[in-house]
């Protein structure tokens, strides 16, 4: 029609254009007025502003135009022009469409600031919601539902409501969107909120079921009966709507799984496992599934959140190579990706053992990544793999990252204690590494002998380390250490080595050199350490001489730690030199220590053998859940979302039968799961305090076990029905004829029917429209 | 809960467009905005600062962070608040970005400032203000928000701008196929296929491929009239894996016989993107070869490297191998074969080796040394080289034919290889 006619004359145009634009362009050059380009109105000069009023007011649309360009310019500055509403708001009835839109994003930005003019061109808004164009539509309820006045709240549903009904799936999209800004408004208006989206969920049109989805976390997370109906027809409608929509719909339908369906069992019998999965559970999983080849990758993680959380064991696996996939779509996303693949590796590992390579750190990833990485390869060795991620983690101890270098000697250790085949060949590794020249090479490597030490004495020389060589006994790892003492130069390294020296004068000697340049920590461990000689060896002369020098030193110390230390040892072994007997020394092994009742020597000697194995995973985000923020910054956030756990019966799955795919159950049969969304419309409005949470987005699953605990008590329960049963008929009756929906319910009270007969005149009338356009756009898959 | 808004930087770090934040205070975008430089500044390289940067005590309950990408010289922040998934976040940026390709071609901070007004109504409709994105399949955008055409730019030079819109923004979503609009017509009916296929490696200092991937992307651009319905088959379909697809591609036929049944959008868009993986052979094998020993001294250090050409035929084109040098590295001094170029850019560290292009089994050379301040230098470990063909694709992965049904007319055409390459090789 006149659509096709100028787009064919656009065509035309932008042929012509090309020769038009060089003849335009010229003839434009001087004539700024005329300037085709908008860049001029980002540096309107402070006169041009002045004039911003003026043009407003003036009959040409080019004017007016021009000004709201200028507006619009300003704004992008950043400079608050909400002195022009007045001037803006008249224009709101502009014929001309460019204006229109502009002057609607103006008065979205300012009609928070400015109610009380906003308030003066609510009857243009309204004028507007019945326009034959449905982006003015659109556009007219999206600013309408933009003015926080409470006072409009009532004006603002009735619109909505009007928007819900409308033949464009856009324009109902837009009243699905402004349902939540109208609720965190007034939340008096839930009860007429919630049937707005019931009409909306019953809508078949694929458009603006994600936002309803979003509307419905927003209004009315707790009533997930609402789904039951419409349940199995989401699910199959998932495919064909946008990928904003999947997300939302898919996130909602996860937590009505969880709540609403039973748990899948697995029982084990003669040969494997079997599993028993709920058919509507089933549904979700297999009409999600396709999904995975999106390409936008907030739905695969959606898809992957619902195969992970809800699916059986053995549907696992299929997430996989679709995280995977998204590391390659760029560094961004390979960040966020990772931590997520964390979050599942860290519960099951197995399922990313084979796939190793792809967490393989390059130099040029982000910082972040490289973490990420290392924590994933550190999850995954395995028998069969340790052999090339221990490869990995050497080379990675050369790089010039220092965290990296950490994480990769932490990792070699770790490999170690888990594969004891390894053993060998990381202590060959840990011990080249003390040679390097770099500091926080040599640093780690000490630190992470240092527990291998310790562990292997825990195993009292039993298992691991010393079974596998003599070479790298505990004792011949600690008198390597010691004899380079004075190459080890970090702080924390030297303390570890003193730490661990239990008979080595020598090293004594050389500390107590060096005692007055030595920070705190070493300082400490070297004290320790003269202490500990001296109670093996009471009687050597030097020893007490040493020992005497360094109590001194530490005793007139700066720090206070190093001065308290100094006086508790000394007067420790005040008591100790003359206690001990001196057949006693010349055992180096802490095996042949057999004074074990000598308490200074417990005090002094114990806490070696005392280790608990670090796995290098955080405790901290145990909470985290897939697709969330808190398991990316691995922080625990207090606002957590939170996913409820299985139910454990399910519900009755006849309560998702409806006209679409099956012969209609009788509804009544089961009294209790039919009356449950109306206990909670009634409590809800007479009490509006219980439900209506305080927060404007209230985390659903939270208010949900109170209502739940309500309805445990059966009498309770009827009793409240039925006292509120009279009100509630009749207002149900004016809510409907306000729908213009009043044919399709004969009874007044018995809402359940309503459900479900309710749809027909609604699928007849929306389907005018679009049934033969759905068509076409049906998709095969 | 969700997306609070958006914000682009130029260059500076200073915000150019910004969606207006109305739930939140204004000090809530910029809170952000200085959070993001101060991180930007802090970090050792500026792709080191982590993407998801959470932001504690904005003024509102509950935690928030600012998700940020960069492309060109803009960055482009999503601000969110809530336990949302930044992918969600990323995923909108991403969108949000090809939109304004596909509407301004170049992205710049000049082609922002020149369409700003476009720019804010793309906002406004791409981003509900409850922070969930609502419209943004390209070709629906356009029914709603003229794209900045010649045409429009002729009329409102001459001065009758406001005419130009009732005609084509009659009805937004009146198409029955989201991603494609109603009544398009082209004189000459033609559709190109570019396959562009990346190789991404890491090879040990023997040349042994540690682990090597190849994944490709079709662009397609179509330009036919009406509502066709195509079908694309390949020849060589099967070590296809991973793939993913349009929303238009019909996911069922490509699952039982590797073909892409689709009716495509107006325009440019990306019609599938796959991992190659072939069958037997583990590996893709990387074109070339690299050796290359580097010494470290006291205070500098030197490189010896050689790189040859594994290819018969092909020629390998702006070859660019990067050594970071390592912290305090300060100059360097190299001497080259002929036809290449080196530079070392000292604010990064990064030594440049630059090859425009390297014929079959040709091999260049690198010679050099570097001062640095650290007693110790610590150079990176692994050479990053990367590449392009012409011409080429690994997989080799060839159409078979186009079938088009629904419209009479026989469009023209064309199918393109163009192959990348990044490659780690360590020493």
């Amino acid at each position: 029609m006149s659509g096709l006619n100028l787009e064919s004359f656009a065509e035309n145009a932008s042929r012509l254009g090309t020769r038009l634009q060089e003849t335009i362009s010229e003839h434009t050059r001087d004539l700024s007025i005329a300037r085709a380009s908008s860049a001029g109105y980002l540096d309107t000069p402070e006169e041009k502003v002045r004039l911003i009023r003026k043009q407003l007011d003036s009959n040409s649309d080019r004017e007016k135009l021009d000004a709201m360009k200028r507006l619009i310019a300003l704004i992008s500055k950043g400079r608050n022009v909400s002195e022009y509403f007045a001037q803006v708001v008249k224009n709101v009835a502009s014929h001309n469409l460019e204006i229109r839109k502009l002057v609607y994003i103006y008065l979205l930005r300012y009609a928070e600031q400015e109610p009380d003019l906003a308030l003066l061109s609510i009857n243009t808004f309204q004028k507007d919601l019945s326009d034959p164009n449905p982006l003015i539509r659109a556009m007219a309820l999206r600013v309408l539902s933009g003015i926080r006045v409470p006072m409009i709240g009532s004006i603002v549903v009735l619109a909505i409501k009007k928007c819900a009904a409308d033949i464009s799936p856009y324009v109902k999209k837009a009243a699905a969107q402004a349902i939540p800004k109208c609720y965190s408004l007034d939340s008096s208006h839930q009860p007429e909120l919630i049937t707005i989206i019931s009409t909306l969920l019953r809508d078949r049109s694929p458009l603006p079921i994600g936002s309803v989805a979003v509307a419905f976390e927003a209004v009315c997370p707790t009533r997930l009966d609402l789904f039951h109906q419409h349940y199995r027809r989401l699910c199959r409608t998932l495919i064909d709507m946008d990928d904003w929509g999947q997300v939302d719909l898919l996130n909602l339908l996860v937590r009505y799984a969880r709540t609403m369906l039973p748990r899948p069992v697995i029982t084990e019998d003669a040969d494997g496992q079997s599993e028993e999965v709920d058919p509507d559970l089933k549904l979700l999983l297999s009409s999600a599934e396709p999904l995975f080849q999106s390409n936008n990758p907030a739905v695969v993680l959606a898809v992957a959140r619902a195969f992970y959380y809800l699916g059986p064991p053995s549907e696992m696996k299929k997430i996989v190579s679709p995280l995977l996939r998204l590391l390659h779509i760029s560094p961004e996303i390979e960040r966020v990706t990772l931590s997520y693949i964390l979050v599942v590796a860290r519960s099951s590992p197995s399922l990313f053992t084979p796939h190793y390579t792809s967490f393989l750190v390059r130099t040029d990833d982000i910082r972040q990544v490289k973490k990420d990485k290392m924590q994933l390869l550190r999850l995954l060795i395995s028998a069969e793999n340790h052999q090339a991620l221990l490869r990995e983690f050497i080379y990675y101890a050369d790089d010039s990252d220092d965290d990296l270098v950490a994480d990769a000697i932490q990792a070699i250790g770790y490999c170690a204690r888990l594969v004891p085949e390894s053993t060998q060949q990381c202590l060959t590794a840990l011990m080249s590494f003390i040679q390097s020249k770099h500091d926080p090479v040599v640093a780690n490597a000490v630190l992470v002998l240092k527990s291998l030490v310790q562990l292997s004495l825990h195993h009292h020389q039993t298992l691991t380390i010393a079974s596998t060589s003599g070479a790298y006994s505990p004792m011949a790892i600690i008198s390597r250490l010691a004899y380079r003492i004075e190459e080890i130069r970090h702080p924390k390294a030297r303390a570890c080595v003193l730490w661990l020296v239990e008979w080595a004068p020598d090293v004594l000697r050389k500390a107590a050199g060096f005692f007055t340049k030595e920070t705190p920590y070493v300082k400490l461990q070297t004290v320790t350490l003269a202490a500990k000689l001296l109670v093996l060896c009471p009687s050597d002369r030097t020893l007490g001489l040493l020992n005497r020098y360094v109590l001194s030193l530490a005793r007139y110390d700066l720090n206070f730690d190093v001065r308290d230390r100094a006086r508790m040892l000394g007067s420790l072994l005040s008591g100790v030199t003359s206690v001990l007997h001196s057949d006693e020394d010349g055992h180096e092994d802490q095996g042949g220590v057999v004074l074990r009742r000598e308490q200074v020597k417990m005090v002094l000697f114990e806490g070696k053998q005392d280790v608990s194995l670090d796995t290098g995973i955080p405790v901290d985000d145990r909470h985290a859940l897939l697709g969330s923020l808190s398991a990316v910054v691995g922080r625990d956030l207090t606002y957590d979302s939170y996913l409820p756990d299985w139910l454990e019966e399910g519900t009755e799955s006849s309560l998702r039968d409806s006209e679409y795919d099956a012969p209609q159950v009788p509804i009544h049969a089961q009294p209790l799961p039919s009356a449950i969304p109306r206990s909670i419309a009634s409590s809800s409005k007479n009490t509006p305090v219980i439900l209506t949470p305080t927060g404007p987005s209230p985390s659903g699953s939270f208010v949900r076990q109170n209502g739940k605990s309500d309805w445990t008590d059966l009498d309770k329960f009827y009793a409240e029905t039925e006292s509120t049963e009279e009100e509630e008929g009749t207002e149900e009756e004016a809510v409907e004829s306000d729908e213009e929906e009043a044919d399709s319910n004969e009874d007044g009270d018995s809402e359940e029917e309503e459900e479900g007969s309710a749809e027909e005149p609604d699928t007849d009338s929306v389907d005018e429209g679009k049934g033969e356009s759905e068509d076409v756009l049906h998709h095969a898959r | 809960m969700a997306i609070d808004g958006l914000v682009i930087l130029d260059s500076t770090g200073r915000p150019i467009v910004q969606s207006g934040f109305r739930s939140t205070s204004p000090a809530y975008p910029l809170l952000h905005i200085e959070a993001l430089n101060d991180a930007l500044s802090k970090a050792p390289r500026p792709a080191d600062a982590d993407p998801v940067l959470y932001v504690p005590n904005t003024g509102i309950d509950g935690p928030s962070a600012c998700c940020h990408v960069k492309r060109g010289e803009l960055r482009f922040l999503g601000l969110m608040s809530g336990d949302t998934d930044p992918l969600y976040v990323f995923a909108f940026l991403e969108t949000f970005i090809s939109i304004l390709r596909d509407y301004f071609g170049q992205l710049s901070a000049e082609t922002l400032k020149e369409n700003f007004d476009v720019v804010y109504q793309l906002l406004e409709e791409t981003l509900d203000a409850g922070g969930h994105p609502s419209t943004t399949s390209i070709n629906a955008l356009k029914d709603i928000v003229l794209p900045p055409s010649l045409l429009s730019k002729v009329l409102s030079v001459a001065g009758v701008s406001g005419l130009a819109s009732p005609g084509t923004n009659s009805h937004p979503f009146a198409s029955p196929i989201p991603w494609r609009k109603v009544g398009v017509r082209y004189n000459s009916n033609e559709i190109f296929f570019d396959v562009a296929e990346e190789l991404k490696a890491v090879v040990n200092k023997n040349g042994g491929i540690i682990v090597s991937s190849v994944w490709g992307k079709v662009h397609t651009n179509c330009r036919l009239s009406g509502t066709p319905d195509l079908l694309l088959s390949f020849s060589n379909a099967q070590p296809l894996t991973d793939c993913s697809f349009h929303p238009c591609v019909r996911l069922q036929r490509w699952s039982r016989d590797k073909n892409l049944s689709f009716v495509p959008p107006d325009g440019r868009f990306i019609l599938m993107e796959y991992k190659y993986t072939p069958g037997g052979v583990h590996h893709v094998a990387v074109p070339f070869a690299l050796k290359a020993s580097v010494d470290c001294e006291v205070n500098g250090g030197s490189f010896d490297v050689a790189l040859t050409s594994r290819l018969t035929t092909k020629v390998l084109e702006n070859m660019n191998v990067e050594l970071y040098l390592g912290e305090g590295a300060t100059s360097a001094s190299c001497v080259v074969s002929n036809n290449t170029s080196w530079n070392f850019d000292p604010r990064t560290r990064i030594l440049h080796w630059n090859i425009k292009a390297v014929s079959p089994s040709s091999s260049f050379s690198l010679k050099g040394t570097f001062s640095s301040t650290a007693e110790q230098p610590r150079p990176s470990h692994a050479f990053r080289a990367r590449f392009e063909i012409p011409q080429h694709s690994f997989s080799s992965l060839k159409v078979d034919q186009l079938k088009i049904t629904g419209e009479m007319y026989k469009p023209y055409k064309g199918v393109r290889g163009r192959s990348t390459g990044d490659v780690e090789w360590r020493w």
